[in-house]
């Protein structure tokens, strides 16, 4: 996914994808939301996760590091956090190509249950959102079924596990405990 | 004999005071618990327990204004060590004291629970995790919540500090829980305490500064509580061995 850099309104490290998603949705901004862990040689570079935008509302999601694209994105750019964000603004024309894609495509409160498991959030995507948008969104079910897959995923979870030892044994000997 | 169990989650949010409250309480039936408020930069203890209005808290206990017994209260049946909120009494705690004041008051009781910081970023929000003999790892069934809870077991385990259990709190969807509970026991060390619902009867005891347990006991969320407690399996170290270690546990910067 090639995307050109637009306009970068916001760029900072957040604790929350929540903050960000609610800074979007509040400013109703068209472009997209770049997402990655802020120290890239602390994690490693995993590639980054971006979700583009229309008038605040999600539309799709794409993983730069799995090539991934759709719900599945979103659980590929899930992270313990915290996130490095950055939020583009965007001429709706240039994201046409992109938005089009719809294997890509997202229901517009999944990102806001998904990455940042706020259902208020979801809900007010969800009100701001054009009514084409809502048909097919399924809110429970997605959202479970998001948290097994995430689960299914033995390989990320088992590398989760080994950065958060690596931090862990890290901060010990930094902190001498 | 006493076992330490730390109540944590990494990120804040899902429940953990309520959660240590309610097992404190649940607890309570079978052991002589004691619960301490850990998050000393960010306390919330003392509103969940009604002890808004005391005079002595933890922090001036940690500035060595005070003596520990007089920071101690009896209620609902358990001793609370509440922390206060004053920037003042942050500054003037001094963390270094928390592994003896953890160190004196597990001479006499059965069970500790220290509600801990929701943040593994600094040396004091790590503390409980290092000075527990096990964690209760609070868990929404969420992405964001679960990496957590499998880092706060990482971090865990680099101290030696076990799991004791998983709590799935404010869970909304019934259906799906057993599923992902399930396969969330494959990560972590230990089982699945309890699933509890999401309730309102848990924000309204917050509302009333009463414990749920005491606010609303036949609310399903207490009942799941209960169940938490009667499958957490307490291992009792002898109380002298725990006091040694939390006396050894290395001194955290000052805030």
């Amino acid at each position: 996914m090639n995307l050109p850099a637009g306009s970068l309104l916001r760029k900072r490290v957040v604790a929350e994808p929540a903050t960000a998603l609610a800074t979007a949705l509040d400013r109703a901004v068209t472009g997209y939301l770049r997402l990655a862990p802020p120290d890239a040689l602390l994690f490693e570079a995993e590639g980054a996760g971006v979700v583009t935008l229309a008038d605040g509302v999600p539309v799709v999601a794409y993983h730069t590091g799995t090539d991934r694209g759709g719900p599945v994105a979103l659980g590929d750019m899930a992270l313990p956090g915290p996130y490095g964000m950055a939020l583009h603004e965007l001429d709706a024309a240039a994201l046409a190509s992109v938005n089009e894609t719809d294997a890509f495509r997202v229901p517009p409160g999944m990102p806001a249950e998904r990455l940042a498991g706020d259902g208020a959030l979801a809900e007010r995507t969800r009100a701001a959102a054009p009514a084409t948008r809502l048909e097919g969104e399924q809110a429970v079910g997605s959202r479970t079924s998001a948290v097994e897959a995430f689960l299914d995923d033995e390989e990320k979870i088992r590398s989760l596990k080994a950065r958060a030892r690596a931090e862990a044994r890290e901060r010990a000997a930094e902190w001498d405990f | 004999m006493v076992e330490a169990l730390a109540i944590a989650s990494g990120k804040g949010g899902t429940g953990k005071t309520t959660s240590t409250l309610a097992l404190g309480m649940a607890l309570a039936e079978r052991y002589d618990v004691t619960v301490i408020d850990a998050d000393t930069g960010m306390a919330n203890l003392l509103f969940h327990a009604g002890l808004a209005d005391v005079d002595t808290t933890l922090h001036d206990v940690l500035a060595g204004s005070a003596p520990v017994e007089a920071a101690v209260y009896d209620r609902h049946g358990l001793d609370v060590v509440p922390c206060g909120v004053s920037l003042d009494g942050f500054r003037d705690a001094d963390p270094t004291r928390l592994r003896s004041v953890v160190a004196d008051l597990a001479t006499d009781t059965d069970v500790i629970l220290l509600d801990s910081a929701a943040t593994l970023g600094s040396r004091a929000g790590v503390l409980p995790v290092v000075l527990a003999d096990r964690v209760v790892v609070v868990l929404q069934p969420t992405i964001p919540s679960l990496s957590d809870g499998l880092k706060v077991q990482e971090y865990a385990a680099a101290y030696d500090t076990g799991v004791a259990g998983l709590l799935f709190n404010r869970v909304r969807d019934d259906e799906a829980i057993d599923r992902i509970a399930r396969k969330a026991e494959q990560y972590f060390e230990g089982p699945t305490l309890a699933t509890v619902p999401e309730s309102d009867a848990a924000r309204a005891a917050r509302r009333a500064g009463e414990p749920l347990l005491a606010h609303a006991p036949a609310a399903a969320a207490a009942a799941a509580f209960e169940e938490a407690a009667a499958t957490l399996e307490v291992r009792e170290s002898p109380s002298d061995v725990v006091a040694d270690r939390f006396r050894r546990a290395v001194i955290p910067d000052s805030p």
